[in-house]
């Protein structure tokens, strides 16, 4: 009957776990509207707003790329679409 | 999320803000450019709103055909009684506060 | 569960802080959040409005439904 533990096989990770593993590393976020962030994960909730650190955001504008650079944010994970562990060069 | 309990203010959540308006005129900031002030009498946790004496303002962006400018053209009408859709709603501020 | 205790850590040592919040039209708000709930509907104080940089409006007091919120921004804790 007590079937309600977690029933996974050792050698998969759930989804979340990866998200908690990647908690003080750098990570890369794509958004539903092609914005893209990066930053130092600090922490998440269950509808995985985080908490970030040290973020680089990138919008494509009319105007060209723009950048910003913010200290911490608390990022509404609504609009979150991909988490990239480890985050990614962003220079091409 | 945490709750927030040891604000020595009033307002000790969001909503609190919008309560102490309640038989003021406040503004309303709606998705599509659209702006409202109105006499607030009543609202709920989704942001349904009852506004009195609504002044709604419409903006609209239109092309000069000629020059290719933006123009910004506003419209306004009164609407005596209201309600608004909680999912519209951008912002509200109390109309008393709205320094320009 | 230390990466939840990150998060309400930082909610509660925010308010009264200078923030940027920004909303998915990409309209800037800056402020001196009030109060903050779980659906990170926000109640800001000397409430500034920017549009592609450009300041729109102020308000004294302002509420932000949460649903149009991208993220709250704070500039670190000066430590001297």
């Amino acid at each position: 009957m007590a079937q309600n533990v977690t029933p996974t096989n050792q050698s998969t990770l759930l989804p979340l776990e990866l998200v908690d593993k990647c908690i003080g590393s750098r990570i890369h976020i794509l958004m539903k509207n092609d914005k893209e962030m990066s930053g130092t994960l600090l922490g998440f909730d269950d509808f995985v707003n985080m908490l970030l650190e040290d973020v680089t955001e990138f919008e494509n504008t009319p105007e060209g790329k723009r950048i910003t650079k913010l200290d911490q944010i608390l990022l509404n994970g609504n609009n979150i679409t991909m988490l990239v562990p480890g985050g990614f060069d962003m220079s091409e | 999320m945490a709750e927030e309990e040891q604000l020595p203010i009033p307002v000790k959540e969001p909503l609190d803000l919008i309560r102490l308006s309640l038989d003021e005129k406040i503004y309303v900031k709606l998705r599509n450019e659209r702006e409202l002030r109105g006499v607030l009498h009543a609202f709920d946790q989704h942001l349904n709103i009852i506004l009195s004496e609504a002044e709604e303002t419409i903006t609209q962006i239109e092309i000069d055909e000629e020059t290719y400018e933006e123009v910004y053209k506003t419209t306004k009408r009164t609407i005596p009684f209201l309600f608004i859709r909680g999912d519209a709603v951008i912002l509200v501020s109390p109309n008393s506060s709205k320094v320009f | 569960m230390s990466r939840k205790e990150a998060l309400s850590q930082f909610i509660n040592q925010i308010h009264g802080r200078a923030v940027v919040v920004k909303l998915n039209s990409g309209v800037d708000y800056r402020g001196v959040l009030a109060c903050l709930d779980g659906y990170m509907n926000i109640a800001l104080d000397q409430t500034e409005e920017y549009q592609n940089g450009q300041l729109k409006n102020k308000y004294g007091d302002a509420f932000i439904r949460g649903n149009n919120v991208l993220y709250i921004s704070t500039s670190k804790l000066v430590k001297k």
